[in-house]
């Protein structure tokens, strides 16, 4: 435990904090460009929380300790998170062996689950909706992402993302066989359907039939700061993950020098636009559905997860 | 001398299916037709009784072996019957123009039943099997009526499936053959019954399993039955004579042939256990509809499922008896079926209705015909002195020593049948409900000759069981003991 | 038992193959339009077609290279040419009334997939030493083929869709035959796949027939003949 590594992991927690809103403002920034529109400016995100954090707090009247203790809560669920993923160094650090690949989604979802109570507490119409359709799209979708996490262990007969990496970048063999292909197109799927992009609803706020947005529509002010951040930083996680765990696990520093941990910011950065112009490209070329439609690419993901597990097993 | 036979029984179908279809006039076609199938018969007569040793021609893709010959005979025979009853039934359908052309398939139809039991190539064997249904579906659909036409398509969808399943089974009995025989081999039946001792027991079970459900479908075998009714109820009446005559022998004979190699396998006792579970099922659910019916060409084709059961159970108690009661029981149920079918298709005609409640007064209009069609109802349900009742009664006392369960239900069914079936007779010859007169042509001297020509041989061969036809048994028993179809 | 042997290379390039055809077949189990599935089908055919002449390659049969030309003659192209054509005449389009949704039916596949491995792994178990996972490969998919097949002839009511899903029975046979035994008598293969061609014309005009005759092609209507 030296202080290297300490500082490595405090570098690391700061990378997701303060580069998360910079991955919302290139998704919502090119989300518009493709519809050829202009777009706002990329560090919108960052101006936004500024002016949240001080604006005043307006509290519903029916609101109880939840109003309050859901964002904090999801904040720091989402800042636990990094500490267990590689995000900038593909080697453990310490108190990386807090948590495995379950307990680090365990952790994710945990802090959605607030959130979701939240929109319940908060009593107005908008948030019960919101709510009801977020579980129910979670009823489907955190079981296929159990398989796929399951797949993941199978695959490399560990549960820790390090040694998943490690196998990745080492074994091309299994880079392209066909378990891990379908893992990664399993958990794509799953990665557009946790950041709210499955193409049954429009994620901006002006539509009747949001699904996760509509939880957070009671809250206003530094409270409203913490619950954007966090959804920001759940999306900027969920992507590290994709990246550095399962499809692009190259990159990483592997000595942890500052030059090396420079270089894997940056390009964790450009790992991540790229995804990020996959999940634009999905989501724009394709029309809405109607919402009870959400059960098609969920079956898909579980099937692909499934065909995942047997494939490993014949490997 | 049996190539030759067998040989003339091939050609003379193909050469009416020729004709036919280079024909015009619906008179000659019916007359090449019949001289085919008269010519037919006449080679397949004696052809059982002349197959031994097997004899193997075309390159060893032809089997003229005493079962395959015994099944081509009563095919040969059902073709002959409804050739001649044909010529009345479709002067009544006033579809002139189109009767060559179902002539043409008709005769195409049953030269792809005699083919089938003589390939001797498993594989060719279920190319075989898959062109009667090809062929039949157009003879089921020939009428083009709405009814017509939703049986046909029922028939071709769930035997294709079925045949897919036979055929994954075929393919992997020749995965179990290579072992012995390596990667390239024929599969001729003889081949695979020589290494059968060799084959995996496992592979083996698994592959008899998909085959008894695959063929089992195209018998009639219950739960695959379910095309049956519906195929048999709507094809025009001879047609459905030759297929429950015919055709359901030709696919029964596959199963037949891979029980005896799965059992050299050492595959134990769940082939036979299987046969004889799909037997007492077909049973089961013939005896629960023929209670319960309405058509009267509907309660025919239950009755055969009811027979394929009994046929099944036959094989599968196994033994000299329960092989020998059960072709026995082939022949039989091959002349009685044909007989009840030709009634029951004059009678529609007839009375221009399928519902047998409307059908009164059998005896009494029509007294020729009414009487051989109710001796062929008694017969049909295993009464003495006809022929089934004979056969039954030796499957019976092979099942009793080895499978007293299966051998009481079918007993019970057996009577369960007989009721219910007789009843439907009693209420179309007894019960005068009706006033309104049926039309009389439908019923004439080609008709009366057909039914006639079925049921002499029946009550004939109830009387006398002959030694030739035992001794014939006997061997074909031998054969499938030793594993070598 | 003589079971192929392949070098790891080849063994791998057929896993790929044959878990390619499975998704396509997946592919067409969770699809609603006809002429996705028809192209998913003729896409599978081109992709056995490619097994055969690798092994054809690999296990120097050379007769396996004629095979693989005429399935993607007669698999590939000629068969999703005529069911496009009878799909055009009949004017369906997709299923407009599901037995059973498409995302259920997927679960159901995998559930039947997984059934398929067990069985595979009874048979590898008696077999002895199975030689190389592509053989285990080459049995799960061909039986969970049968199984899907199996699985849109139940939950799929359109005429075209029944036939489609025969077509996957035969394929998955197909498919299994060309690596586990390659040395299957040309003959067999050969008709094989006339055969299916045959069907196919006859289908198409049964189907035909139904539009004309009762009216409708879906399987649902079909129900004038009970008891």
């Amino acid at each position: 435990m030296s202080l290297r590594d300490i500082l490595l992991q405090i570098a690391q927690v700061a990378a997701v904090l303060l580069l998360s809103p910079l991955l919302q403002g290139f998704i919502h920034r090119y989300e518009e460009r493709v519809q050829r529109a202009r777009g706002p400016s990329l560090i919108q995100p960052y101006r936004d929380l500024w002016k949240l954090f001080h604006k005043e707090l307006v509290i519903p009247e029916g609101a109880s300790a939840i109003h309050f203790l859901a964002p904090v809560v999801a904040f720091t669920a989402m800042l636990i998170v990094p500490i267990l993923i590689p995000v900038l160094t593909n080697f453990p650090l310490p108190l990386s062996n807090m948590g495995d690949i379950l307990g680090g989604g365990l952790i994710l979802t945990l802090g959605g689950f607030f959130i979701t109570l939240a929109g319940l507490d908060s009593g107005s119409a908008y948030g019960g909706i919101g709510s009801s359709r977020s579980v129910m799209i979670t009823i489907l979708a955190e079981p296929t992402l159990i398989l796929v996490l399951v797949g993941i262990t199978l695959l490399a007969n560990s549960m820790l993302p390090f040694v998943v990496n490690h196998l990745l970048v080492g074994d091309l063999s299994v880079y392209w066989s066909p378990a891990h292909v379908f893992l990664v197109c399993a958990f794509f799927i799953l990665l557009l359907v946790e950041t709210d992009r499955m193409p049954i609803h429009s994620s901006t706020h002006i539509e009747v039939y949001m699904i996760e947005e509509a939880r957070i529509l009671e809250y206003s002010g530094p409270l409203l700061a913490l619950v954007r951040w966090a959804s920001a930083m759940k999306q900027f996680l969920l992507y590290t993950i994709f990246c550095n765990v399962l499809l692009l696990p190259w990159g990483l520093s592997i000595q942890g020098t500052v030059l090396g941990t420079l270089g894997a910011a940056v390009a964790v950065l450009g790992k991540l636009a790229l995804i990020a112009c996959l999940v634009i490209l999905v989501e724009t070329a394709q029309s809405r559905l109607r919402f009870y439609r959400y059960q098609e690419p969920l079956a898909a993901s579980f099937l692909l997860a499934a065909l995942a597990v047997i494939a490993n097993q014949i490997r | 001398m049996s190539l030759t036979l067998a040989a003339i029984v091939l050609i003379a179908p193909l050469v009416a299916v020729v004709g036919c279809l280079a024909l015009r006039s619906p008179r000659a076609a019916e007359m090449l037709n019949l001289a085919a199938s008269l010519v037919t018969a006449g080679a397949a007569l004696p052809l059982p009784f002349l197959a031994s040793p097997a004899q193997t021609g075309m390159d060893g893709y032809l089997l003229v072996d005493r079962l395959g010959a015994w099944v081509v005979l009563c095919a040969a025979l059902v073709y002959v019957t409804a050739s001649i009853y044909a010529i009345s039934y479709m002067r009544l359908l006033d579809e002139a123009p189109r009767l060559p052309r179902f002539y043409a398939l008709f005769a195409g139809f049953a030269w792809t039943t005699l083919t089938a039991p003589l390939m001797n190539d498993a594989g060719v064997y279920w190319i075989a099997v898959e062109l009667t249904t090809l062929v039949s579906t157009f003879l089921v659909g020939f009428e083009r009526a709405a009814e017509s036409v939703e049986a046909a398509w029922k028939y071709i969808i769930l035997v294709s499936a079925g045949l897919s399943l036979a055929l994954l089974g075929t393919v992997l009995f020749y995965w179990a053959g290579t072992v012995a025989l390596g990667p390239h081999y024929q599969m001729t039946w003889q081949a695979l019954g020589q290494v059968a001792s060799h084959l995996n027991p496992t592979l083996v079970t698994l592959a008899f399993l998909l085959v008894l459900v695959g063929y089992g479908t195209k018998v009639g075998l219950a739960p695959m039955h379910t095309w049956l009714p519906d195929a048999h109820s709507e094809g025009p009446a001879p047609v459905s004579a030759l297929l429950s005559g015919a055709l359901l022998n030709a696919a029964m004979i596959g199963i037949v042939r891979y029980l005896s190699i799965a059992e050299q396998a050492g595959a134990g006792s769940v082939p036979r256990v299987a046969l004889i579970a799909l037997g007492a099922l077909s049973l089961l659910v013939a005896a629960l509809f023929i209670v319960r019916q309405r058509g009267v060409k509907r309660l025919m084709a239950y009755s055969s499922v009811e027979h394929m059961g009994v046929i099944a159970l036959g094989f599968g108690f196994g033994g000299p008896l329960g092989v020998g009661g059960a072709l026995y029981h082939m022949l039989n149920h091959a002349l009685n079926k044909s007989l009840m079918f030709f009634g029951a298709g004059s009678m529609m005609r007839a009375y221009g209705t399928k519902d047998m409640t409307e059908i009164r007064g059998v005896g009494r209009h029509f007294p020729i015909a009414g009487a051989l069609w109710l001796a062929g109802a008694v017969a049909i349900t295993g009464a003495p002195p006809f022929g089934l009742f004979l056969s039954e009664l030796a499957i019976l006392r092979a099942g009793i020593t080895s499978n007293a369960w299966a051998a009481g239900l079918m007993l019970v069914l057996l009577v369960v049948i007989f009721a219910g079936f007789l009843n439907h007779f009693r209420v179309m010859y007894f019960d005068d409900a009706l006033a309104q007169a049926p039309k009389q042509k439908a019923v004439d001297g080609w008709s009366l000759t057909a039914m006639a020509l079925c049921l002499v041989p029946l009550l004939v061969l109830g009387l006398w069981w002959p030694a030739a036809f035992s001794s014939l048994f006997h061997e074909v028993y031998a054969t499938l003991s030793r594993g070598m179809p | 038992m003589t079971l192929p042997h392949f070098p790891p290379l080849a063994a791998s390039f057929f896993g790929l193959l044959a878990i390619a055809s499975l998704l396509l077949a997946f592919v067409m189990l969770g699809s609603r339009w006809l002429r996705d599935y028809m192209y998913a089908f003729g896409l599978q055919s081109w992709l056995i077609a490619l097994i055969s002449a690798g092994i054809g390659h690999y296990e120097q049969v050379p007769e396996l290279y004629l095979v693989a030309l005429l399935t993607v003659l007669f698999r590939g192209l000629l068969l999703p040419y005529l069911i496009l054509r009878i799909l055009r005449r009949l004017h369906a389009d997709r299923e407009l009334h599901e037995i059973l949704q498409p995302a259920s039916a997927l679960v159901l596949g995998a559930a039947g997939v997984v059934l398929a491995l067990a069985v595979a792994y009874r048979i590898a178990d008696a077999l002895g030493d199975p030689g190389s996972p592509v053989i285990i490969l080459a049995l799960t998919v061909m039986l969970s083929m049968k199984l899907i097949g199996f699985l849109m002839l139940s939950i799929r009511h359109e005429a075209i869709s029944q036939i489609l899903g025969l077509m996957i029975l035969e394929n998955g046979i197909f498919l299994g035959s060309q690596i586990l035994i390659p040395g299957m008598p040309l003959l067999i293969e050969l008709v094989i796949l006339f055969d299916l061609l045959v069907a196919v014309a006859s289908f198409g005009v049964l189907a035909r027939y139904l539009m004309e005759h009762a009216g409708t092609t879906s399987s649902l209507q079909l129900r004038k003949l009970v008891g």
